[in-house]
């Protein structure tokens, strides 16, 4: 069991989500009493010394396989987990409920523990809003986000959840009704949306890559500028704050007109067996007692969801006023649409794509289909979040032997149908040949990148640099290690998601993406299409 | 019943010592060998779960030669979705949801053995608010209640709490809302539905289309505004236990759920919590339909044991005979209530739940 968790971790890490695991149609293995195969958020992993102690208590032992949440709704309504699973575990229920397909795959829920999604301002940024000692509402905080008067870190909607919640918890008490919001409502309130998300400057697929950047930029050791602050769930915060690696702590800022939060049903799937049933009842029962509620408390900074268990003092707010979350799935999908295509900043990426010889076959067709699902080709759940948006501005720079002539696309607001064609022909039209200069195009994609920068600063920008082989022409890697210092200021904060495909170094794709606050994905074990997606949740 | 559940499992099994003394049946518990027991299996809706999980459940059953095991299920799903091929009772909690059961089974055999009127857990300064506004009054019967009417009078203006005058207790912007679970699945939100249903149709019960379509957009509202629901009672209430007034002003729960945790005096009842029954209120009759001879012997035992209806008392249940709840439960509850109305039909009931579903 301990060995399937660090797989799936590693996994997770590598970029590759959900298809943990050698045999895709047993992702967790097969069915086994006292074995619970757990389809599950990746924040999880920090419950594992309690589900270590609780296998020992009850013989339950848990398999994660994780994924994202509207990752994790579509595999339930699609079918994909039945007999594959015999849990979920994501933070909510909520999503996946608003889908009849999936929420009818939904057995019993147990709630575990519960952690709101909140602001965490570092101390002098608090302090300076005056938000330190007074409570304050969403309406306040978009006004000030408005004003650029601080920044924020926030995960992408559609692949996290603490994101997810953020945005359905400001819409709806920035819309004011006191009632669930729905689709008019979100039109409504959509000028107040875009004040508060111009101050977010920094995106992530995972909530926990988001706390990673968050401290390398705020100790200096990224290129990126500081972020004042998260919005993440009070947990994530209150552990960074316990790390103490932070130079200075955050103060978490409690919205009081309400926060949506996270309370992890631990749920069975409703096709289960009598063992899954069984090994669900024990090891939920023992979650939920007062001990193991308090543990995790202590080591999780989650909140109890049971009666009699105290919070401690590092909830300094304990009651929380929770805002009604939308139950239907069209209010959910219209907000989604709506903060991707007209609320938030708009994203620019170049993409440097080795189309040398070696690409021959399947992969140069891997690439052009990646792309070409990015166009709207794919109309899954996640893909209809994750192709390109409206307002969206993306380069394209092919490169084998040397860099290749770069085009770009700039999506209109309003129906970006045409420009979509546009790309879909040309990813189409990429062809192979030739050698791999990796470094020379990377260096000529800040050349690209800098009159664009300069041009309209205020977009979410980023290089996605994929390869499959080693450099083997112009410069190397301590070539342009050596050149880094002396690329402008506006480019050199720009994070490289490097991709490796294929026969990728991966020590050296790894190092660009340290130097750069980037983060390496591994297509080479999953479809380059879905890490393309992926990626998405960063830009 | 394996270690299906062990909440408060210090507490129980100090209370099952007292239980067999008291009860003097330590000489019949020797004659039966756990090996000997019949295991008989259940699907039930989730607020009793806590009842069959308790010791002394499981030894008044195990002196029957019986062991019970129970999966739960909201009311609706137990009626509607779940395959009950594999159990030998159902045992939802209303009647609407039995005659659902008995109809498809094609069986007219039920018990009834015990009841619990819809009530709202809140809290003290909750209170002090809705009977400033009026909603919360001394009803006809001794006891407080939260008036229907002037609730849906509420509702219908889409008044939030920071709205009402005076109010520095509880200004959140958020609108006043008893907090129900899921509709399209559980029992407690169609008792709920009987209940505003009932008022919005003039203190009628609702029996017509026409009807239905009338009182539709002001019970729908109710419903719709809470946005997500939950799918089982024990969800809002564990949220009112355990995450306090601001999450959960309103929680729509049985009487029995409250007056289980005031009897059990495990301190999850504090100072500030209160709970007010419905005027008018409806009697969630959970009903337990056999679907073979030993379901049946589960219900005949749960409605005609003396421990059994003595202990479903100790859970906070109205028993078929009312002394047998009056002993136990003493003060701690009203007698009786006064101002129970009926469900509406099972039909009609579903063709409103369907409505009102998000």
């Amino acid at each position: 069991m301990r060995t399937a968790f660090v797989l799936a971790a590693v996994l997770v890490v590598a970029g590759c989500t959900g298809e943990a695991g050698p045999d895709p149609a047993q992702p967790a293995g097969p069915a086994e009493p006292g074995v619970l195969r757990v389809l599950a958020g990746s924040e999880l992993t920090d419950l594992q010394p309690v589900l270590d102690e609780a296998a020992k208590a009850t013989g339950v032992e848990v398999k994660f396989t994780f994924t994202g949440t509207l990752e994790g709704a579509e595999a339930l309504a699609k079918g994909e987990v039945d007999g594959k699973y015999d849990a979920v575990w994501f933070s909510s229920n909520r999503y996946p409920a608003g889908i009849p397909e999936a929420a009818k795959r939904l057995g019993n829920q147990v709630k575990i523990m519960s952690s709101p999604v909140v602001l965490g301002l570092s101390a002098s940024s608090a302090q300076r809003l005056g938000w330190a000692d007074r409570r304050v509402g969403w309406g306040e905080i978009a006004e000030q986000a408005g004003r650029k008067a601080f920044s924020y870190g926030m995960t992408d909607p559609s692949a996290s959840n603490s994101g997810f919640s953020a945005l359905v918890g400001v819409a709806s008490a920035l819309a004011g009704a006191g009632n669930a919001v729905d689709a008019g409502q979100i039109a409504a309130v959509t000028p107040r949306l875009k004040s508060f998300f111009a101050a977010q400057s920094l995106s992530a697929g995972s909530s926990g890559w988001l706390s990673e950047a968050y401290l390398r930029r705020a100790t200096g050791h990224d290129p990126g500028a500081r972020v004042d602050g998260l919005i993440n769930y009070e947990s994530v915060l209150l552990s960074l704050n316990a790390s103490k690696d932070l130079p200075e702590p955050l103060t978490l800022v409690y919205p009081d007109d309400g926060v949506v939060t996270a309370d992890y049903p631990l749920t069975l799937l409703a096709d289960s067996g009598d063992d899954a049933r069984d090994a669900h009842q024990r090891l939920t029962d023992h979650l939920r007692t007062p001990d193991v509620q308090r543990k995790i408390m202590e080591t999780t900074h989650r909140r109890p969801v049971v009666p009699g268990v105290d919070l401690d003092s590092r909830f300094t707010v304990r009651d929380l006023v929770e805002l009604p979350f939308p139950a239907a799935r069209d209010s959910v999908d219209a907000l989604l649409s709506a903060y991707f295509n007209e609320i938030r900043r708009p994203s620019r990426t170049l993409y440097v794509l080795d189309t040398s010889g070696s690409m021959a076959g399947d992969r140069i067709a891997s690439l052009r289909s990646a792309l070409v699902g990015l166009t709207g080709a794919d109309d899954t759940l996640t893909g209809r979040f994750r192709r390109f948006r409206s307002r969206e501005e993306v380069t394209m720079l092919p490169f084998n032997t040397e860099p290749g002539t770069p085009r770009t696309f700039t999506l209109p607001e309003g129906d970006p149908s045409a420009q979509l064609a546009e790309i879909k022909a040309y990813a189409e039209g990429l062809v192979e040949g030739g050698g791999t200069a990796i470094y020379d195009s990377l260096s000529r994609a800040y050349e690209v990148m800098e009159p664009l920068v300069a041009a309209d600063p205020d977009r979410f920008t980023s290089i996605v640099l994929m390869t499959d082989g080693e450099n083997a022409n112009g410069t190397g890697l301590p070539e342009f290690q050596a050149s880094f210092g002396s690329v402008p200021a506006s480019v050199r904060q720009v994070p490289v998601f490097t991709v490796l495909f294929g026969e990728g170094s991966s020590a050296e794709l790894g190092q660009v993406a340290t130097m750069t606050g980037g983060r390496v994905f591994d297509a080479r074990s999953a479809a380059l299409g879905q890490v393309f997606q992926e990626i998405r949740g960063y830009q | 019943m394996k270690r299906r559940l062990s909440i408060g499992l210090a507490v129980v099994l100090l209370a099952a010592v007292v239980a067999v003394v008291v009860w003097g049946r330590s000489d019949d518990a020797e004659g039966g060998a756990q090996g000997e027991l019949t295991t008989v299996r259940g699907v039930i809706g989730s607020e009793k779960l806590a009842f069959f999980s308790d010791r002394r459940v499981v030894d008044a059953f195990a002196e029957h030669g019986l062991k019970v095991e129970v999966d739960t299920a909201g009311s609706r799903q137990l009626a509607t979705s779940v395959d009950l091929g594999r159990y030998a009772f159902a045992f939802p909690s209303s009647s609407p949801a039995a005659q659902r059961i008995q109809r498809d089974r094609k069986t007219t055999a039920a018990h009834t053995p015990f009841q619990s009127p819809m009530a709202v857990a809140t809290f003290e300064p909750i209170v002090e608010l809705l009977e400033a506004a009026g909603v919360v009054t001394k009803g006809a019967g001794d006891y407080q209640v939260l008036d229907v009417a002037k609730y849906l009078e509420l509702t219908k203006a889409g008044t939030r709490w920071d709205q009402l005058p005076g109010n520095t207790a509880y200004p959140a912007r958020k609108n006043i809302l008893v907090t129900t679970t899921n509709p399209a699945e559980s029992n407690s939100a169609a008792m709920y539905l009987s209940i505003v249903s009932f008022v919005a149709n003039g203190n009628t019960v609702v029996a017509t289309p026409e009807q239905e379509a009338t009182v539709l957009p002001d019970v729908a509202r109710l419903f719709r505004d809470q946005g997500y629901t939950q799918n089982s009672t024990e969800g809002p209430f564990e949220d009112y236990l355990a995450a306090g007034m601001g999450k959960t002003p309103l929680a729509l729960i049985y009487e029995s759920q409250y007056l289980d945790r005031v009897l059990r005096a495990d301190g999850s009842i504090r100072a500030d919590m209160r709970l007010l029954y419905l005027a008018p209120t409806v009697y969630s009759k959970h009903t337990l339909v056999p679907l073979s001879d030993q379901g049946d012997q589960v219900g005949r035992l749960l409605s005609t044991d003396p421990e059994l209806t003595k202990l479903a008392a100790t859970f906070g249940f109205r028993t078929s005979d009312p002394r047998v709840f009056a002993d136990v439960v003493g003060d701690k509850a009203p007698a009786d209530l006064v101002d129970a109305v009926e469900p509406p039909s099972f039909e009609t009931l579903e063709r409103l739940l369907d409505a009102v579903a998000p």
